[in-house]
């Protein structure tokens, strides 16, 4: 099941890589990764007056006999990354030609697989609530240790596509939820019509780093249908008409630029990276170049 | 500015066209999509919630406004009056004779002709000019000298045929009077040829061109048709019908007999090419009537394969005989069939109530209204100015005439006669070397018959011919008789009303109910009793009211000519002139009607695959 998602060479070459963190984790449970709490690791963090009923074992001899006073050497404590994936199975996203879906679900495994092989918890989050999604949604709900790849992946590929897509209403939802905030990848193609910017805000105020990965069929890029156009939105059911042809093409395609380009630029005024993908586009150049340039993992 | 096809403008309506369609939205195709925020940005101008769109101001539209423009008044055909080289004159002759109904060519040879005439008014050029001429019964110029096609189109949509015969002869010579002043004229006849009448004429156009319409003859008909009381049964009619087979091989057909619509009998024939046949058919008779004949056969020309005759029952004929005493004419006309004899000597009364006069050497102060057989009597109208032939020697007589029937004058010596001038409305019947021994003709709807001799002062008496004339006269004199071509007319001529008896039906509107069902009110002449309907196109009955009296006539083709339906191929004009069948021709024919069209076609064209490019 996992190779219809990601084929085993690819799996190979992703688990050398680590999901990028900016910020120390802020997470609970041990881990790998460095946090602000002093542990017992073998980074050197700082030293603090020994107090009574302090363990013998980290106190620093050396000091003590230049200066004869007891300190004691504090250590980093190692903690995991907290991983939360949103992933967006609107029926939008059902549409195209490879369908924007299994691409964006291939991201998500990706995304999820590196996260796994890092030791972080990983949490995926597909919306909206479907019953059809509920059961391989409890089974991504809380995911951690490389042993989980398998049944991540295989839970992935259960996943389906369908109903109205709430972006901003599933974002808070996510964020509200989370007690600890880490890193968040947002694979969505962010046309809803309410808009993206209250969800993605609530991500940032809760603390999550932020990486969004924008999904468009080549459909949406290049509409191949032309001449007088009832257009109806798949998930609203709202129609516009509109008069199309190859000759407006042009006019259609800066429209689309420029609201892509309008993301990007609102993700990376906050800090945050974006990316923009189509969906027939190959897998690997997005994984192994864009998200590594990017500093999405390392 | 003149247009010549003022028409074309309606072409115009075509700029409506040109501007709703720039109003109109198209019918939009449905199109499923992931989300419509992407095409909601890019939709502004577009979007429209009415059919129609503010009209916006294109110069593409302008400049397609101006194109129509220009190609509806280029349709028009805008002209202005200059000096110009003389055209040439067409005058045009449509033969409109029953002959051109047939069937031969489809859907018939007057449609043929129609069309053919069509074709030369398409070719008219600039200067040109048309007259046209319909030539049927009677002739009528059904549009005068113009270059207007549209009239000359309209004129020709107008002709249409008529039951009646061919008079071509009158129609050429209009045409002929019509073009003669004409440096280039041409006389142009679409016709079958079925015009016996063309010999006489002497044309001075030389340019006589005869269309020839038809293909073949297959046609038989009626061509004569009268009834008589049967000579044996009086109690019978025989209705004879002479059927002619104009045909080269032989046709098979059925001669149907009604009275009143209803069947008497039906009589197979079978005729041989070209052949007439006379055939006699027997009917009772209970009241006056009118007998149906019909030829029942496939044929190319229907019209002539019917008729129709009145007949009245007989009556008795009430004859006054004015006599000093004659008995051999009194025994003669006692012995004659069906009449009633008054004889006196004297005529102070007059003979109002009578219906036939027999003047013996008597000559009246007024002739009596009837039927008049006068034996040297001389009247106040005729006769007046008489000189006497001493043993006038018979030497010839009109054995065809109706009164000479089984009459013969041989072996009839003549003491003396009287000898007159001969009128006009008369003919004679026994003629001597240097007269006239018996005159018989119609004068002013009386028919008069008048014997030169004293019948006493001849052989004749002593002779069988005599009774047997004395019988023919009252027969011909009788008002059964001499009203009973009054009642039977062929197709074309006019119907000749008698004034009714009553003072009341005089007085009262005169009525024509033509066959099918129209009614025509027919004028009173001042100073005439009598009226005249003239609207006989139609063969048929035709039914005349004038208040409570109701006649019936009977108007009929009967032209052996005309059912003589063989196209002519050569037409012989005058004595030496031939109008043979031209060769074809070539016309030119505009074409640039339909390139306009094209045009617009073109335009509208560009108006679609615009919207379609920048859809």
């Amino acid at each position: 099941m996992a190779n219809a998602l990601l084929a085993p060479d690819l799996l190979r070459r992703l688990e050398a890589f680590e999901l990028a963190a900016p910020r120390r984790s802020r997470g609970f449970a041990r881990g790998e990764r460095r946090s602000r709490a002093r542990g017992h690791s073998v980074e050197f963090a700082d030293y603090r007056d020994y107090a009574p009923g302090d363990d013998f074992r980290y106190l620093d001899w050396n000091l003590y006999g230049r200066l004869e006073r007891l300190f004691l050497k504090l250590y980093e404590e190692e903690r995991e990354l907290p991983v939360t994936i949103a992933l967006d199975a609107s029926e939008s996203m059902a549409f195209g030609e490879p369908r924007k879906f299994d691409f964006a679900r291939r991201v998500a495994a990706a995304v999820g697989y590196v996260a796994l092989c890092g030791f972080d918890r990983l949490r995926l989050s597909a919306f909206p609530d479907r019953p059809e999604n509920q059961e391989a949604a409890r089974g991504l709900r809380r995911v951690r240790g490389r042993a989980s790849a398998p049944s991540f992946l295989a839970q992935m590929a259960l996943l389906e596509a369908g109903g109205p897509a709430d972006l901003s209403g599933a974002l808070r939802r996510i964020a509200l939820e989370t007690r600890q905030p880490g890193l968040a990848v947002v694979i969505s193609d962010f046309l809803d019509p309410a808009g993206y910017e209250s969800g993605l805000k609530a991500l940032w105020g809760r603390g999550f780093q932020v990486s969004a990965v924008q999904v468009l069929a080549p459909e949406e890029w290049a509409p191949a249908a032309a001449g007088d156009l009832r257009v109806v939105d798949c998930e609203t059911g709202q129609a516009e008409e509109v008069t199309f042809g190859r000759y407006r093409l042009a006019a259609y395609q800066r429209v689309v630029r420029d609201y892509c380009d309008r993301l990007a630029a609102w993700c990376r005024r906050q800090g945050s990276p974006c990316f923009l993908a189509r969906s027939d586009a190959p897998l690997e150049d997005l994984l192994l170049k864009k998200l590594r340039q990017a500093g999405i993992w390392g | 500015m003149h247009f010549l096809t003022p028409a074309a403008f309606g072409f115009a309506l075509a700029m409506l066209a040109v501007i709703l369609l720039y109003l109109l939205k198209r019918k939009r195709l449905v199109h499923l999509v992931p989300s419509t925020v992407l095409w909601r940005r890019y939709l502004a101008e577009t979007r429209a919630s009415a059919p129609f769109q503010r009209l916006r101001n294109s110069w593409i539209l302008w400049l397609q406004l101006a194109w129509l423009a220009l190609a509806v008044l280029a349709l028009a055909r805008p002209f202005r009056a200059a000096p110009t080289d003389q055209g040439r004159l067409l005058v045009m002759i449509l033969d409109a004779s029953a002959s051109m109904q047939c069937r031969d060519e489809a859907p018939s040879r007057f449609e043929a002709a129609r069309a053919q005439l069509g074709q030369w008014i398409n070719s008219l050029q600039g200067s040109d000019q048309m007259v046209l001429i319909q030539a049927a019964a009677a002739t009528e110029v059904r549009q005068s000298r113009t270059s207007d096609k549209g009239a000359l189109r309209r004129a020709l949509a107008g002709c249409e045929t008529t039951d009646g015969p061919t008079r071509l002869a009158e129609a050429v010579k209009l045409a002929d009077t019509l073009s003669k002043e004409q440096a280039l004229a041409e006389i142009h006849l679409f016709s079958d040829g079925a015009a016996p009448d063309l010999q006489d004429v002497t044309l001075k156009t030389p340019q006589l061109a005869y269309h020839r319409v038809g293909r073949q003859g297959r046609n038989a008909g009626i061509v004569s048709v009268d009834v008589r009381a049967h000579p044996e049964n009086p109690a019978e009619r025989a209705v004879f019908v002479g059927v002619a087979n104009f045909d080269t091989n032989e046709i098979k057909a059925e001669l149907e007999l009604r009275f009143e619509e209803r069947l008497i009998g039906v009589k197979p024939l079978s005729l041989g090419p070209r052949e007439t046949r006379p055939q006699v058919l027997l009917a009772p008779q209970d009241r006056d009537g009118v007998f149906t004949v019909r030829l029942n056969t496939e044929d190319d020309l229907a019209v002539d394969n019917q008729a129709w005759v009145w007949s009245p029952l007989p009556k008795p004929t009430r004859v006054l005989l004015v006599t000093k005493g004659n008995r051999f004419l009194s025994r003669a006309l006692e012995a004659a069939p069906l009449v009633e004899l008054t004889e006196t000597a004297d005529y102070g009364d007059g003979a109002g109530r009578f219906d036939v006069a027999v003047f013996d050497k008597v000559s009246p102060a007024a002739w009596p209204a009837g039927g008049i057989l006068a034996f040297q009597a001389a009247g106040p109208d005729w006769f007046t100015n008489a000189t006497t032939l001493e043993q006038p020697v018979i030497v010839d007589w009109n054995a065809a005439h109706p009164l000479l029937r089984f009459v013969s004058f041989d072996a009839v010596q003549v003491a003396r006669s009287r000898a007159v001038p001969m009128p006009d409305w008369a003919v004679s019947l026994v003629e001597a070397p240097r007269a006239s021994l018996i005159l018989a003709g119609q004068r002013q709807q009386q028919r008069i018959i008048w014997v030169g001799f004293d019948i006493l002062e001849s052989t004749w008496p002593l002779r069988v011919s005599f009774p047997i004339f004395i019988a023919n006269a009252v027969e011909w004199l009788s008002p059964a008789s001499s009203q009973a071509g009054q009642f039977m007319v062929r197709t074309g001529s006019p119907l000749r009303l008698p004034a009714p008896r009553d003072l009341e039906g005089q007085a009262a509107a005169w009525t024509v109910i033509r066959p099918d069902g129209s009614r025509a009110v027919v004028p009173a002449e001042p100073g005439r009793a009598e009226r005249f309907f003239g609207g006989t196109t139609r063969q048929g009955l035709y039914r005349v009211e004038a208040g409570g009296s109701r006649e019936t006539y009977c108007v009929n083709l009967l032209d052996a000519p005309e059912s003589d339906v063989t196209p002519r191929f050569e037409l012989q004009v005058g004595k030496s002139a031939a109008a043979a069948v031209p060769p074809a021709r070539l016309a030119n024919l505009e074409g640039w009607r339909w390139i306009a069209a094209v045009g617009l076609g073109v335009l509208l064209f560009e108006w679609w695959f615009y919207h379609r490019r920048t859809a």
